[in-house]
């Protein structure tokens, strides 16, 4: 395509709309009535008029969604609107703290509104450096959804699917996946093996026995996992992929000899085998081991992975877009990692926006694996209601693929309406687990 | 006022105006005015500890206990502590550092005194109780398996489920295979006669060289013993690290240390999967600090007891106001019981189905009885 068709045509998807300055200073329109931040931005300077567009932020909505009544894990979905008609989603939510999620995102309201939702890296820069004290996961999960939203006005606004902003796809026929394999007997395993075979299902997740590990553990509760994995293995077959997922149930000193006796399995990955504060005890069990091991579900931004990195612990990162700071702190965990040969194998276990925009960005990564969706091989009552409100089987694999599609931004368009069936229910607390003489254990 | 808000208000308030002297009261009232010290020799095992005894200006008395004093060790210590306050029990503990195992004793004692004068087991007093019941394990009698087997039998059926077992004996400086699979032979053996739910800690005892260490930590990953306890001499760290870094059964050491530092040096170096420090030579304080160090690393901590029953209060108090406690030593000899019973009243030694119940008392949850403690007196001391 010639430069200036080009072009053309990302004026056909502005629809008419005149959204680029050239050669102004020009006031906002739409946002005249925001309300003024206390310290003076670029925009409000003039600074930036001459080379940003036209479009600008001029609401920010903050929706808790819960499926049932007492969901642990209200949804928390973020929507931008703007003075050019587009809408953008994105998704914060954040289990257990769902009200201290939402709290963060409307704390970043005054800052968004008169913005242009085409600056997102910008954005993401102001959102973290400018709030002085660095992101953990209510912070960064606030800023996830409103940079997914960004991302998604982006996509509508230049008439591009987010993957192909972001230069891909690798694979036009999607990106490879691996479902929860909601077995436990060898029988339903083997059943679960042959649904597999049948609908191009390439690998699965599962974890080792036992609820709760503590930190030293007894012969009885190690026997046990280590046998319940050997017989996933064998009821699987060896054709098809196995992820196992500790959870960071276990200690390093655990977790070393679970995986030691299991590493003759040749696993995909072993992911969080231990907690995440401390990543050199991470190496003690890397350093014992041959089986790859993944992590990364509750760290924030590429910062919060450099060590990981740096140490040559991991074979896999696992950011999840809904925690780690969205499209663009996820994109950017995945260049660096791939400088180290490491793959991606994005988290995902929260609502349908979140997933959505997870697989824009592995379809955008040469190192991508393969994806999660916290879902079994058929589709549970969330997944009816994903696709109630898309109008799509939102996080569904197609021949163990996750389908990509060629609409404008994330791909879907959602109304308020739809979410209101489902009221926000209150922050639900979080999962309480406990070991046998009451003290307080990893779930 | 309705009726039973009323009731539980008047009941309430003793133990509120209890806390109150502790909290706001004159610090003069939780003075320390007397310290006094017995030696005990248990007559069946031959165990010696020291039980140290203090007494607040205001009448309330506290107890602790540590590995054997000697009377100039003693007298130095009563020194130093004389005149302050029983709620120093943490910022005393500089001043004692040349003394640990009287620091010991006297920060068992000065938290069973405050525990006492607020009307709250010292646990409650720390933030706890973090579990409600404490695993128990206990040492096994004996050199060969069959005698390891027979005792075994015996502690099962006083309660336990865990078990310390020692390495075989060693007939030259360095072994061969025929000692790696005696030290299996003994393990599975145990394991057979005492059936599933029964665990073990390898005690290296200190005595095997670095070589036979690591090929019994090799040899034994697959067994699974909570951990191996002791594999060589502390002192060469550099062989733990190599021992640790090499193979995956967990490596429980630090039953000698009494600094949090020697603990930080052990966690740093990535040589210790659960730490072993002393209540005897550390009291419940300094456990509590290393407590916090080896928690920043996923560490458990299993406190090392060859005591008496005072250190075994104050550990169960330990156990249930850290987060990571695993599993608690308890000395376990029937022949001694009487007079441990004797001691402090009650026996909170016997567990039931692997599992120490917690004291509820106030203090250390045990009345000492300094008769008893007079009747036995070492006289050598």
């Amino acid at each position: 395509m010639r430069r200036r068709e080009f072009v053309g045509s990302v004026a056909a998807a502005l629809a008419g709309r005149r959204l680029w300055t050239d050669d102004c200073p020009c006031g906002i329109p739409g946002v005249e009535g925001a309300a003024a931040p206390p310290f003076g931005t670029p925009w409000q300077t003039g600074q930036y008029d001459r080379i940003l567009s036209k479009v600008r932020i001029t609401n920010v909505k903050t929706l808790g969604v819960s499926l049932t009544p007492n969901s642990d894990r209200p949804y928390v979905f973020v929507k931008l609107e703007t003075n050019a008609g587009v809408v953008g989603w994105g998704e914060a939510t954040l289990e257990g703290k769902a009200g201290a999620a939402m709290a963060c995102v409307n704390d970043f309201r005054d800052f968004l509104i008169g913005s242009d939702p085409i600056q997102v890296e910008h954005h993401w820069q102001s959102m973290y450096v400018h709030s002085f004290y660095r992101a953990g996961p209510v912070m960064g999960s606030a800023i996830s959804g409103i940079d997914q939203a960004l991302w998604d006005l982006r996509g509508k606004i230049l008439g591009m699917p987010v993957y192909k902003l972001l230069g891909g796809p690798v694979d036009p026929l999607g990106v490879r996946g691996y479902y929860h394999a909601q077995a436990r007997t060898r029988d339903q395993l083997v059943k679960l093996r042959a649904t597999a075979v049948q609908d191009g299902i390439t690998c699965f997740k599962t974890g080792p026995a036992g609820n709760t590990f503590e930190w030293i553990e007894t012969h009885a509760q190690i026997d046990r996992a280590v046998k319940s994995l050997e017989m996933i293995r064998e009821a699987i077959g060896p054709d098809i992929d196995i992820a196992v997922d500790f959870h960071a149930k276990t200690s390093p000193s655990v977790a070393s000899i679970i995986v030691k006796e299991i590493d003759p399995l040749n696993l995909l990955f072993v992911e969080e085998l231990c907690p995440p504060e401390n990543i050199r005890a991470l190496a003690r069990i890397s350093k014992r081991c041959t089986t790859p091991i993944a992590t990364g579900e509750r760290l924030v931004a590429s910062y919060g992975f450099r060590e990981l990195i740096e140490m040559g612990i991991v074979d896999i990162l696992q950011p999840d877009i809904n925690h780690a700071g969205g499209i663009t702190a996820i994109w950017k965990i995945g260049a660096v990692a791939a400088a180290s040969g490491i793959s991606m194998a994005p988290h995902n276990c929260e609502g349908p926006i979140g997933g959505l925009a997870t697989i824009h960005v592995d379809a955008a990564m040469p190192n991508f694996v393969v994806q999660e969706v916290c879902s079994g091989v058929a589709p549970g009552p969330q997944e009816k209601v994903w696709e109630e409100w898309l109008g799509f089987p939102a996080m569904r694999m197609v021949n163990g693929r996750f389908p990509l599609s060629d609409k404008p931004g994330l791909g879907f368009e959602l109304s308020e309406d739809a979410l209101k069936k489902y009221p926000f229910g209150g922050t639900r607390p979080m999962a309480r687990v406990f070991h046998t003489d009451g003290s307080v254990a990893e779930w | 006022m309705p009726a039973n808000i009323r009731l539980r208000s008047a009941r309430l308030l003793p133990i509120l105006q209890a806390r109150a002297i502790v909290a706001g009261g004159s610090a003069s009232d939780m003075e320390i005015r007397e310290a006094v010290a017995w030696n005990l020799r248990e007559p069946g095992s031959g165990r010696v500890y020291t039980i140290l005894g203090i007494r607040t200006r205001s009448g309330i008395s506290g107890y602790g206990e540590c590995t054997a004093l000697s009377r100039a060790e003693f007298e130095g210590a009563r020194k130093l502590i004389s005149g302050r306050p029983a709620t120093a029990f943490e910022v005393t503990a500089p001043l004692l550092a040349a003394l640990p195992s009287a620091r010991a004793a006297l920060n068992i004692a000065m938290l069973d005194a405050v525990g006492k004068a607020a009307g709250i087991p010292v646990y409650q007093l720390l933030g706890g109780p973090t579990r409600s019941k404490a695993r128990a394990l206990t040492t096994l009698e004996g050199n060969s398996d069959a005698a390891l087997v027979d005792s075994m039998k015996r502690a099962q059926e006083a309660g336990f489920r865990a078990f310390i077992v020692p390495v075989p004996e060693t007939t030259n400086r360095n072994q061969g295979q025929a000692y790696l699979l005696a030290t299996r032979k003994r393990l599975e053996t145990l394991r057979k006669a005492g059936g599933d739910g029964t665990d073990f800690v390898l005690d290296g005892g200190n005595r095997l060289t670095p070589g036979d260490a690591q090929m019994i930590s090799a040899g034994i990953e697959r067994f699974h013993v909570l951990w191996f306890d002791e594999p060589c001499p502390p002192a060469n760290a550099g062989a733990i690290k190599k021992i640790a870094a090499e193979n995956v059964t967990p490596i429980g050491i630090g039953r000698h240390a009494c600094d949090g530092s020697e603990i930080q040096d052990l966690l740093r170096e990535d040589a210790v999967d659960v730490i072993r420090p002393d209540i005897g030579r550390n009291g419940i304080s300094q456990i509590r600090r290393m407590a916090a160090i080896a928690e920043t690393y996923y560490v458990a901590v299993a406190p090392t007891h060859y005591g008496g029953p005072i250190a075994t209060a104050a550990a169960l108090q330990l156990a249930a106001s850290i987060p990571n406690f695993f599993i608690q030593q308890i000395p376990w000899a029937a022949a001694d019981q009487r007079m441990r019973e004797e001691l402090c009243g009650a026996s909170l030694e016997a567990p039931r189905n692997g599992f120490l119940e917690l004291p509820a008392g106030p203090g250390l949850g045990v009345t000492v009885n300094e008769r008893n403690l007079e009747k036995y007196k070492e006289s050598a001391s």
